[in-house]
């Protein structure tokens, strides 16, 4: 019993010290505003959590400061949306992206190339950036002309702001499809495999360890998935198309969040393999290298979907009215799957407070299992200590990088597209995610998972009680004056916090002294 | 006999120090060798440029008969090469069978090995639930033994195992060493002269980076005024 007092002391008396704030704003205001503004923490604290946990665990094996980490959760949203809104956007994508990816998914078939041309040395420096500038020029010449039916930022009537409005209120603008008018389909196909493959047979030229390579049917499996893909999509996009507009709502949402994840996963195991590895002996390097994609994706952003803000529409799951709304139980909403639902008197958003902190809870416990139940966890949790030793034992520890690097921006994807719904589409968003996540994080403890997800609840809550004060007010006691939290006070109070928090325990509530 | 590892003049550099500047180590099949020398004389970084986690500019690392220098650690690692680094390197967040199970380069492994492990160190048996960071020094260093164990390795690479222990403990290692190296070759980098000579069949002196001397560790042994000049001992 006193080892455990004693081994637990910190957490112990963080749960105290949340205990006694959470009674004394008990005190102080309804039951009911009690209740919600404890939800929105949660809520708040959820999505917080999804970037603050892959930040951690990139920073923990990979030394990586992922300062855009932010963006990434933003792109997350913003990709989302695109597959609710604009469904035929996304089809009319598929197509050049499964061609570009095409050729990288030839992998082990180009050091054997390599292996079988032979070529002056000047000739081998050359031809990997003689192959890379083609593949360039390429891709310059056909995207832009490739046809996508896209929205127009420059005109309001065509803008996202537009969709969205009516995608929400449940009518459709009519979309112009996309047709192959300036460069011919046939051109566009086999020049964007081309470009693919002299692209990805330029990069496996820079890598010189020597390897031996057996070619089977299984090299050829991806590449004939990505052509498969690139084939669908060109040939029946129409009713692609025409398809995912008439899904419901509810599974337009499902798709939304598959997509944006796995888009995640995509680009950061990208990212990190073209990017961040070279640079693993420079650190500084890194986290400029962080920083500049974090504008360049900001910018990237604004090009595209421009720059005012826009919501998501909720999926007709969580969004029902009428005269049996709100809900007053939950049997009751699972049958008018009302937007809200009536908790001590106090209308909850069933999405935005019910629905996101749910989600948090589920990946909170996969990731947990994930840490501690697998073989892949248990290298993660040796790696995140010394790497060099995991590597020693014979296991690919860039390989784990990767899928660690991935993994971590796929969980900032689905926050970005589980927060758009109920906070909205804007170019800062990510920035100031990615600031409550670091706070959050220097809190809980920079490397703990836990830390990461106690953190971000403390976080939340603080956030979202001073909001609530400053509606209500508070007492101050033995006095007359009633106090109102103006709005800098709430990201400065978590500043506070950790300020305090970092002077009496410098690694956080739940980090390991290192 | 023939050699399982041949270090062929390797030249290794850390940023921009010169550390390894000409090692030479044959290791024959079945044999303990020795890397003996005084405190950074570059027995460490032998053992790390084999192993690739400080890769040799110039030079070979010949092991089974192929050349692995140039090749990714855990490609080197996974040919069958043990690692027990100097300070252990046992895994704090992992429990001692966690630290066994990682090792693991086919599935079943541990299982496998477990009785032979235990047999040779029944002290893990009863800590196999402990986190790492709980064990004392004499205990990680034969979790760290263990771990190079756990895989099907024909040659172990063991940093320091003396280092920091007492007697008594240092004693149980050594019949540990003793017993492991009848199914693998070993190399041993030793402070402790004692120990490496009654241990080791054949000895390298490494000094400012080279090897300078190399030979049967009884010649070396009985050679009084070598021993005195190279590893200043008595």
């Amino acid at each position: 019993m006193n080892s455990f007092l004693r081994k637990n002391m910190v957490m112990l008396v963080a749960v105290f010290i949340m205990a006694a704030f959470l009674t004394a704003a008990a005190q102080g205001m309804e039951k009911q505003d009690f209740v919600i503004t404890l939800l929105r923490g949660l809520a708040v604290g959820s999505i917080t959590f999804l970037v603050a946990s892959g930040f951690s665990l990139i920073f923990g094996l990979l030394d990586v400061l992922n300062l855009a980490h932010g963006t990434l959760f933003m792109i997350g949203a913003y990709l989302g949306w695109t597959v609710v809104v604009r469904p035929d956007t996304f089809v009319d994508l598929l197509t050049p992206l499964a061609l570009i990816i095409s050729g990288f998914a030839l992998g082990d078939v180009y050091p054997l190339l390599a292996s079988r041309i032979r070529l002056g040395l000047s000739m081998r420096r050359f031809l990997p950036w003689g192959l890379i500038l083609v593949s360039i020029l390429l891709l310059g010449f056909i995207l832009p002309r490739y046809p996508i039916a896209i929205w127009d930022v420059e005109n309001y009537a065509q803008s996202p702001v537009t969709f969205a409005f009516m995608a929400d209120s449940g009518a459709r603008l009519p979309v112009q499809p996309a047709a192959f008018t300036e460069i011919s389909m046939p051109l566009a196909v086999i020049g964007l495999l081309l470009a693919s493959i002299l692209g990805a047979f330029g990069i496996s030229l820079f890598d010189n360890t020597p390897r031996t390579v057996r070619l089977s049917w299984k090299n050829f499996v991806s590449i004939a998935v990505a052509l498969v893909v690139a084939l669908v999509g060109l040939i029946f996009n129409d009713q692609l198309s025409a398809y995912l507009y008439s899904l419901n709502s509810n599974w337009l949402f499902f798709i939304a969040v598959l997509v944006a994840t796995l888009s995640g996963v995509a680009l950061g195991g990208l990212m990190e393999a073209t990017l961040i590895r070279p640079l693993y002996s420079r650190p500084i390097y890194q986290l400029m290298l962080t920083l500049g994609m974090s504008a360049i994706g900001i910018e990237m952003v604004r090009a595209i979907w421009g720059r005012p803000e826009f919501v998501m529409p909720k999926p007709a799951f969580f969004n029902g009215s009428g005269e049996a709304c709100p809900a007053t139980n939950f049997a009751d909403w699972w049958a008018n799957h009302c937007s809200t639902i009536l908790i001590f008197d106090g209308r909850v958003r069933v999405y935005n407070e019910i629905f996101i902190p749910l989600v948090g809870l589920v990946v909170l416990i996969s990731i947990w299992i994930l840490l501690q139940r697998t073989r892949l966890g248990m290298i993660i949790r040796a790696g995140v200590q010394d790497s060099q030793m995991v590597e020693a034992l014979g296991i690919n520890v860039r390989r784990v990088f990767t899928m660690v690097f991935a993994l971590g921006v796929g969980l900032a994807a689905l926050g970005g597209v589980l927060g758009a719904p109920s906070t909205g589409l804007s170019n800062v968003m990510g920035e100031s995610l990615l600031l409550n996540a670091l706070i959050a994080l220097a809190i809980g403890g920079l490397t703990s998972y836990p830390g990461a997800a106690l953190g971000s609840v403390i976080v939340g809550m603080i956030q979202q009680f001073i909001i609530k004060y400053g509606q209500i007010g508070i007492a101050i006691p033995f006095t007359d004056i009633i106090f109102k939290p103006t709005p800098p006070l709430v990201p400065a109070s978590t500043v506070m916090l950790m300020v305090i928090v970092l002077l009496i325990l410098p690694n956080g509530l739940l980090g390991k002294k290192e | 006999m023939e050699n399982i590892l041949e270090v062929q003049n390797i030249h290794t550099f850390i940023g921009q120090y010169h550390i390894l500047q000409g090692v030479n180590v044959r290791v024959p099949k079945g044999s303990i060798v020795a890397l003996l020398g005084r405190n950074g004389a570059g027995k460490t970084t032998t053992l790390k440029s084999i192993l690739g986690l400080t890769p040799p500019r110039e030079g070979k690392v010949i092991f089974n008969g192929q050349e692995v220098n140039g090749l990714r650690s855990f490609d080197i690692a996974s040919m069958g090469i043990g690692f027990v680094p100097e300070h252990r390197a046992i895994f704090r967040d992992l429990s001692v069978e966690e630290n066994l199970k990682i090792a693991e380069r086919k599935k079943g492994d541990y299982l496998r090995k477990k009785d032979f492990i235990f047999t040779l160190f029944p002290d893990l048996q009863r800590l196999i639930a402990l986190p790492g960071t709980s064990l004392s020094g004499g205990q990680q260093q034969m979790l760290a033994i263990a771990r190079a164990l756990v895989p099907d390795n024909q040659l172990l690479l063991i940093d320091e195992p003396s280092e920091g222990l007492a007697p008594v403990i240092i004693e149980s290692m050594m019949t540990a060493i003793r017993e492991l190296a009848k199914e693998s070759t070993v190399i041993l980098v030793e402070q402790n002269f004692l120990v490496a000579s009654q241990l080791a069949e054949y000895y390298v002196i490494i000094e400012e980076g080279r090897s300078v001397q190399d030979g049967k560790m009884k010649d070396l042994a009985a050679d009084k005024a070598a021993i005195h000049r190279f590893l200043g001992a008595a």
